[in-house]
This record gives C-alpha cells, structure tokens and sequence, in this order.
C-alpha cells in the first residue's frame, strides 16, 4: 500500500457532499481551489512509549513533550539543524531582552498568532494569543489542582511564584515576577540570576495554553489540547494520535541559514529543497505508540511506519560499520540513517548515606568506603558494557559532563573509565578488605530482561576482583515506579539510572550531585561533598563562559576522585527513516520540533 | 499380589511410563550433581565472547553476555527441581490436611470453612492470582512458592475430601472409632495413608504445574529474582530471537519440554497405576 495519497478529479457534486461530510467530521485538509491538487502528505512516526497525557503541565517525558510541541507554542526552541544545539525564537519574537543584573526578562511575542479553532472559545474561533495566556500557563505548574510536573523548572526562581502557591493558587492575583506588560510583551523577574531560564521555555513545560480551553474542558484537557501549534489533535489513545496540520499556523518560510545548515554533514537529505517553502510540510501526522521493539521494527520493515529509533537488537542487521556508524547496503536503498547521541548518560550511584558504602562517622572506615567504592570502579569494564548492550557505538567518558554538552572536556584524563583490575585489588588489600569482610552490594533494578543482563555483567565484573557472587545480590522491583519510590528513600544500595538533559547545559548535570537535592531530590547518591556545593552556587548564577566551564570540570574531577558513581556512558540512538522523507529526526533537545519540518515526499530518495 | 508389587508391574508394562521414569530421573540426575556442586556451576561467569555459536567450549554456545547456555540449562534443572518439589510437596501436604479435615469433619463448620477458602482461591484466574501474590511479596525469594502453595492445594484438597467422606464410612475406620482412638489418630494412620495414591499422582500433577507457572513468572519478571531459570532464559530469548540467536530459547525450552513430557507420561502412567478399576481388569 502506497503511504501517499493524492485527490482525484471527480464530478463536483460528489466533490462538494465529501467536502461537507469531511468539514462536519473536522478532518478536512486545506486545499487552493485553483490549479492542481497538491499531494496530501502523510508522515507516519513510530514511538517507543505512550504519553498519558497531552497536557502540557504534564509533559514529564519523551513521549509527552513529543507531542506538546507540536500540539502547542512554545517561545523558544532549538534550531532545527545546529549542532551543537542553538536557541531559536519561536512564539516569543526574537530572544529575551536580560537586565544588566540577569533578573528582568522581557519577552515579545509574535503578532497575528491564534489558537485553533475550538468550541471552547466564542463562536468557536481561536483567539490571538496573548502574553497573558503564557503567565496562566507558568502559573498552572505551581496551582496543586492541575497536578503538574513541570514546577521544579522554576521553583525558587520568578519572583512570588512560590508565594502565589502557597496564597492558594487564585490566577487572577498576580505575580511579581510573571506579568503580562501588554498583550504581546511577557516580563519575569528572578530572584537570582538563572541563565538557564530561556532554556526552560523550550520545553514542553512551558507550552501556551488558552484559559478558557483549560476551564472549559477541565480534566478532559488532557485528551482535548488546544493550542496554536503547528499541528492540531484529530484522534489520541493509547496505540496513537493522529495529528493535521493547523491551518492558522503562522507563516514563517524555513530558512536553512536561520535553522544552521551544514551542507558538509545534511547535505543529500532533501533539506535543501525545502528552503523558503513554509512548515509545517506534513499534512498530516500518524505517530503509533509501539513500545515492542520487534513489533516497531516489524512495523518498520513492513512500511507500515516512516521512522524508527532502532532497537539495538537489530544494530547487527542494521550497520554495515559502526565508526561511523553506516546503514547496511540492502536498507540503505530504501532509508536514511542518523546516529544520534544521547542529550543524557547512563550512570550507577553509590548509596552515599549507606554506611557500608557511603559516608561514616568514623574517618578511618569512611577512607575504607572510599576505597571499596574505588576499587569496584576500576573493576568496572565499560568497554564491554559498550559492546554488549549499546554495540560499541555509545561513548564513555568519565564523570558527569556528557559528551553533547559544550562543557565537555575531550582531552579530560580517561583512567576513571579504563578497567584496571591489578589497582583494583590492591586498594582493596590494602585496606583491610577481602572476601570474608566485604558488605553485601544490593543492586536495585526493576524487573525486565536487560536491567537484569546489566546486573549479571556487573556481578560477573566484581567477580573478577574477588568479590564473591553472593555478596552481590539483586533488589528487584516490579516497576520503575517502585524501583524509583526505593531509591527516592534511600533504600538501594546502587542505583542505575539514565538521566536525559533538559538542557544543553551541564549544569542540568551538575545538580544530580548537588548537595541540598539529596533524595528525594535528583540526587540520588546522596552525595554531599561542601566544596561541590560552593562551586555549583556559584556556577549556577553565571552565563556560560570559559571560566564557568573550567568551575564545571572541577566540580567533575570532585566527583570522580570521591568515587561517587560509576559513570558514565551517553548512547548513541540509531534513526531510520524511508529514503523519501526529506528530513533529520532527533530524539534530544529538537525532540518533537522537528516534526514542522518532516516533508513526506522532498526528498527524492528511490520509492520502494 | 500385594498392591506394590502390582502398581511395579503395572508400571513396567507401560513403555510410555517407563520412558518417562527415565527421563525424569536423568533430570533428577543432573539436578542432583548440580546440587552437589559437580555441575553448572559457572552459570553467571560471562567469560564468553557475545553470542558464540555452539561449539566444543561452549556446547550450547552463549547468551548476549557470554555466559554459557549450556551451564545456565544445567542449574536450571536444580532451580525447576527446587521448585517443583518444595511446591508439589507442600500443596500436597497441605491439600491432604485440609481435605482430610475437610472430608472427616464434612457438613460440619470445618468443612464450610475449608470449602469457602477453597471456593474463594478457585474462584479468582489461576495466573493472575499467582501473579499477584508472586508482585505482591516481590523481592522476596519464597515468594513465587508461596503463591503457588496457595493455589495448589485446593484440587489436592478436594479429591482427598472426597476420598476420605467415603473412607470413614468404611469398617475399618467404624472399628477404630468403636476401640476409642481419637480422630487425630484414625485419620493419620488409617484414613490418610489410603489416599497415597492420590497424592502421589497429585504431587507429580502439581511438581509439572510449578516447574510450568515458574517459567511463566520468571518470564514476566515475577518469579526467580537470584538465579537462573529456564524461564528468565525464555525471557532473554525474546531479544535474542529477533537478532536471529536462537541458542538460549531452544536450549530452556527444549529442556522444559522434555521434563514436562517424562513427568506427564510418569504422572499418567502412575495414576494408570494406582487406578483400582485397572488393577480388576
């Protein structure tokens, strides 16, 4: 079955009744009238999850903010093509104006933006948005009743924010820190300096949603988004959403230069013929939510679907090299590839607050802890956890500073990574640790196949220094919500989890390790190291600068010596799509802005 | 002849049966070398490079770790034995209590009470049941056993109910009531040994039942949390077979099928055995 489809001329009565029967039903594509029909094109993308949501207060995941984007405007966001990653203005009419103090911005938004078309709003005409429709926005995080997930971006941060919370959440008092100045001017104040800020509103989170839409359907919101995005909700359950384009969606021609083209790495993608044409290109967008890796790729192969991030299951079908990693000849007929590295990394924490691991009260066996903790790092065999779980493409790097940010340091010193079992054993004996004495390592996982796999690997690593097989025991849970709850309590012992960046700023990174986050917070190793915590005050005012990089890598080196966590790999995701698309999906920070720019049909590649 | 000697000779007339003795007791075998540390020990070692294809170092050749099937196969037999006997053993003990109380005390407040919880546990889907159990004690490592005890029971309970409402009415057991002996004794040493055929083809019924519903929980990540089992080795092979690696799912599952099938044919030919309409043919 063909996956484009084009209108053919028939007789205009039929024509008209389906017209009509097509605009009752709310799925009719825009047509001209004059001249000949314009294919209709249909983007079909496949995801790994479901969202449950499509609220944007409850955009807490991949797959939730996949959707937000696209469904609602966002201020800002990041440009389509530049790597490493660049703000771009997208509601908000250029960046934000900052104070000499880094307290006050000032936000212009774009004229002549509507909402779509709802019943929620008078005669069922969308309004133009307004800068007040973006402080109801912010302020929905903090109102208890929405439920949001969203607060912690700017907890502490806007001026009053808190405080209006804490009055009860009422949205017609205002907020100091979060006014509307006029109809398109959006002004916040900080209580400090937060450099991250415009980041924050390239999320998800920050998306701009009408009032009365929000009263009037209430709860039902979250399946009932309305919004000024380029595209509008037609269908959403659990196995997809069907999306179309959103006719009122403001005409702003794609420009290469502005979205940071590199002819050297793009070129070939059919991106070049998109220039000047106006996004979004799709008329229509069928994302399915698969989370079995064999039914996506069968779906895939099948041609039921036009993309798929790759189950590394099939890496081995898949590449024909890995560095670079290169399609193999026979798909490479019919689909592109992106490697695509992670905006996050993969790291297993030490239990600071266990005793028997972490910190304790007497300094003699604190250093003994420290020690352990050292010596099971250097038994830790990166190398091979690359190769069997992420096929040798992931990129390992110590510390906390993943590879995708500016911070990173290339030419850092990489002994932390590399396996050294001889170092290993003897910071052990010489410590006073054997067998007899050496704690039981409870490792937390929830339960699936390869959070096990991991484990085994592990146990069988620490086997290789002597630490015996049964002292190394798995703390499985059912979910990863309980998993989540235990390490939250500080119950695990060693905690392994992913951590995707929220922003292109290590200081997103930074703050897993800050002190005061402790658990429950996002430090999960519940590391407390003092002089960490100055550097990371001081760092989280400034604006990025050589100086603030050099604080960064500092803070890094802390953790690494204190032997904190193991850590870390950022993986690189494996992208496919049909040759015929002209376009360069990404799952990190562009995530789900790249769908305005998909053209179904541009790319030229060979048909199947 | 004495009833031994003709359940022997009822038993060595049934090739099927005999060649499901045999196999069990192969399984039975290994299980025990492995028990004894002769065997499968080396299960979790990943010394193997990823995915080897069978061959003389690696006879089954190794999982996407590179830990060797064949050994993983091997310590599954002593996990599935361990299971299957503490669970068949229990469940039957405790069915043939509850029955025996049950079928001695019948229409009493005894039997309602043991027919309403047997009622209740049979009236909730056998796996969800376990599953919920199995979650809800998740963590720890008798939990699969103690939700399939749970539930194994009941049908070993209501035959030997039945069994013993019938036995009591026997002269054997009105003689021992009319000397006096209390009810404690008549049924342990004269009701409940007459059951034995009963439990025994029961045990072997619920010794298949576990080593099954083991697999199927450990392949959903509720069952074996410290070990290996063919289950989770059916769990890994869920990846491994889109890959095109076939290894770890014809070694657990081909060695599931032929222990269900040596104990099915035993239990059938067992119950075969001890059936009182073929013994008067």
């Amino acid at each position: 079955m063909s996956r484009l489809w084009t209108h053919t001329r028939i007789a205009w009565p039929p024509v008209a009744l389906l017209a009509l029967v097509m605009a009752v039903a709310g799925c009719k594509p825009e047509r001209s009238s004059e001249g000949p029909e314009p294919a209709y094109r249909v983007y079909r993308h496949a995801m790994d999850g479901a969202p449950s949501s499509l609220d944007p207060t409850h955009a807490s995941n991949l797959y939730a903010n996949f959707l937000a984007v696209n469904l609602f405007d966002t201020l800002y966001r990041y440009k389509y093509l530049a790597r490493p990653y660049r703000l771009e203005a997208n509601l908000a009419d250029g960046l934000p104006q900052v104070s000499a103090d880094g307290l006050i911005y000032t936000i212009r938004t774009k004229p002549g933006v509507h909402f779509i078309d709802d019943p929620a709003f008078p005669e069922g005409k969308g309004r133009a948005v307004r800068a007040e429709d973006f402080v109801f926005s912010i302020k929905r995080h903090f109102d208890p009743a929405t439920r949001a997930q969203g607060a912690w971006l700017w907890q502490g941060r806007i001026v009053g924010l808190d405080e209006w919370k804490e009055n009860g959440a009422d949205y017609d008092e205002e907020v100091p820190g979060l006014r509307a100045v006029d109809d398109r001017t959006i002004q916040i104040q900080l209580i400090s300096p937060f450099p991250q800020l415009t980041h924050t509103l390239a999320q998800g989170f920050a998306a701009v949603v009408p009032r009365e839409a929000v009263q009037s359907y209430g709860q039902e919101f979250a399946v009932h988004p309305v919004g000024s995005g380029p595209y509008r909700l037609l269908s959403f359950n659990s196995a997809g959403a069907v999306l179309e384009r959103n006719p009122r969606f403001r005409q702003e021609p794609f420009s290469l230069e502005a979205e940071g083209f590199d002819p050297d790495s793009q070129g070939g993608l059919g991106l070049e013929e998109l220039a000047d044409r106006v996004p979004p290109f799709a008329d229509r967008i069928e994302v399915e939510f698969i989370a079995e890796d064999a039914a996506r790729w069968n779906a895939f192969i099948a041609g039921e679907v036009d993309f798929i991030k790759v189950p590394v299951s099939q890496f081995d079908r898949v590449l024909a090299s890995r560095d670079p990693p290169t399609l193999s000849p026979d798909l490479a007929e019919r689909f592109r590839l992106n490697a695509n590295l992670e905006s996050g990394f993969v790291h297993t924490d030490f239990n600071m607050d266990d005793r028997q691991i972490g910190y304790h009260p007497d300094p003699d066996q604190q250093i003994r802890n420290r020690a352990l903790r050292c010596a099971i790092i250097k038994a830790f065999d990166w190398p091979r956890r690359n190769e069997v779980f992420y096929y040798g493409i992931g990129e390992v790097f110590p510390g906390i500073i993943p590879p995708m940010t500016l911070e990173f340091d290339a030419d850092q010193d990489r002994a932390p990574v590399l396996r050294d079992l001889e170092g290993a054993r003897d910071l052990m004996s010489s410590h006073g640790w054997h067998a007899g004495n050496l704690p039981v390592l409870e490792y937390g996982f929830p339960s699936s196949v390869t959070e096990r796999q991991m484990f085994e690997q592990f146990r069988s690593f620490m086997a290789d220094i002597g630490y015996p097989q049964e002292k190394i025991r798995p703390l499985t849970y059912a979910t990863y919500g309980d998993y989540a709850r235990a390490y939250l309590n500080r119950e695990v012992m060693l905690t392994t989890t992913g951590w995707t960046m929220d922003y292109p700023d290590a200081e997103n990174t930074m703050q897993l390790f800050f002190g005061p986050n402790a658990a429950p917070g996002t430090n999960t190793a519940n590391y407390n190291n003092e002089e960490f915590n100055r550097l990371y005050r001081a760092s989280a005012t400034m604006q990025a600068s050589p100086m603030r990089t050099a604080m960064y890598r500092n803070m890094n080196r802390m953790v690494v010596d204190d032997c904190v966590t193991i850590s870390g790999i950022s993986r690189t995701l494996i992208l496919l799509w049909r040759r015929e698309l002209a376009m360069l999906p990404d799952r990190s920070f562009v995530g789900g802005f790249f769908l305005r720019f998909a053209d179904p049909e541009s790319a030229g590649g060979e048909a199947e | 002849m004495n009833a031994e000697r003709r359940i022997w000779g009822q038993l060595r007339d049934d090739p099927a049966g005999l060649a499901g003795l045999v196999v069990v007791g192969l399984f039975l075998l290994v299980a025990m070398a492995v028990w004894l540390g002769l065997i499968g020990q080396d299960w979790s070692a990943a010394d193997g490079a990823r995915w080897e294809t069978p061959g003389p170092d690696h006879w089954f050749g190794t999982n996407i770790l590179g830990q060797d099937i064949f050994e993983r196969a091997i310590y599954s037999v002593r996990t599935a034995f361990e299971i299957g006997l503490v669970v068949a053993v229990s469940s039957t003990l405790l069915g043939a209590l509850l029955g025996a109380l049950a079928g001695w005390y019948s229409h009493s407040w005894v039997d309602g009470a043991i027919l309403w919880l047997k009622g209740v546990l049979d009236s909730i889907p056998f796996y969800l049941f376990v599953a919920a159990v199995a979650f809800a004690l998740q963590g720890k490592g008798w939990a699969m056993h103690v939700a399939m005890i749970a539930t194994f029971w009941t049908t070993t309970g209501r035959l030997v109910r039945a069994e013993v409402m019938k036995l009591k009415t026997r002269e054997f057991v009105l003689a021992a009531r009319t000397i006096g002996l209390p009810d404690a004794l008549i049924l342990g040493r004269h009701v409940l040994p007459n059951t034995i055929h009963i439990l025994l083809v029961q045990a072997s019924i619920a010794f298949v039942a576990a080593i099954k519903t083991e697999v199927i929980l450990s392949f959903l990540g509720l069952g074996v949390q410290d070990g290996v089992s063919w289950g989770l080795m059916l769990a890994e092979s869920t990846q491994e077979v889109l890959a095109g690696h076939f290894s770890n799912f014809l070694a657990a599952s081909l060695m599931l099928f032929a222990l269900l099938m040596g104990f099915n044919l035993l239990a059938d030919a067992l119950q075969d055995a001890f059936d009182p309409k073929q013994a008067s043919q």
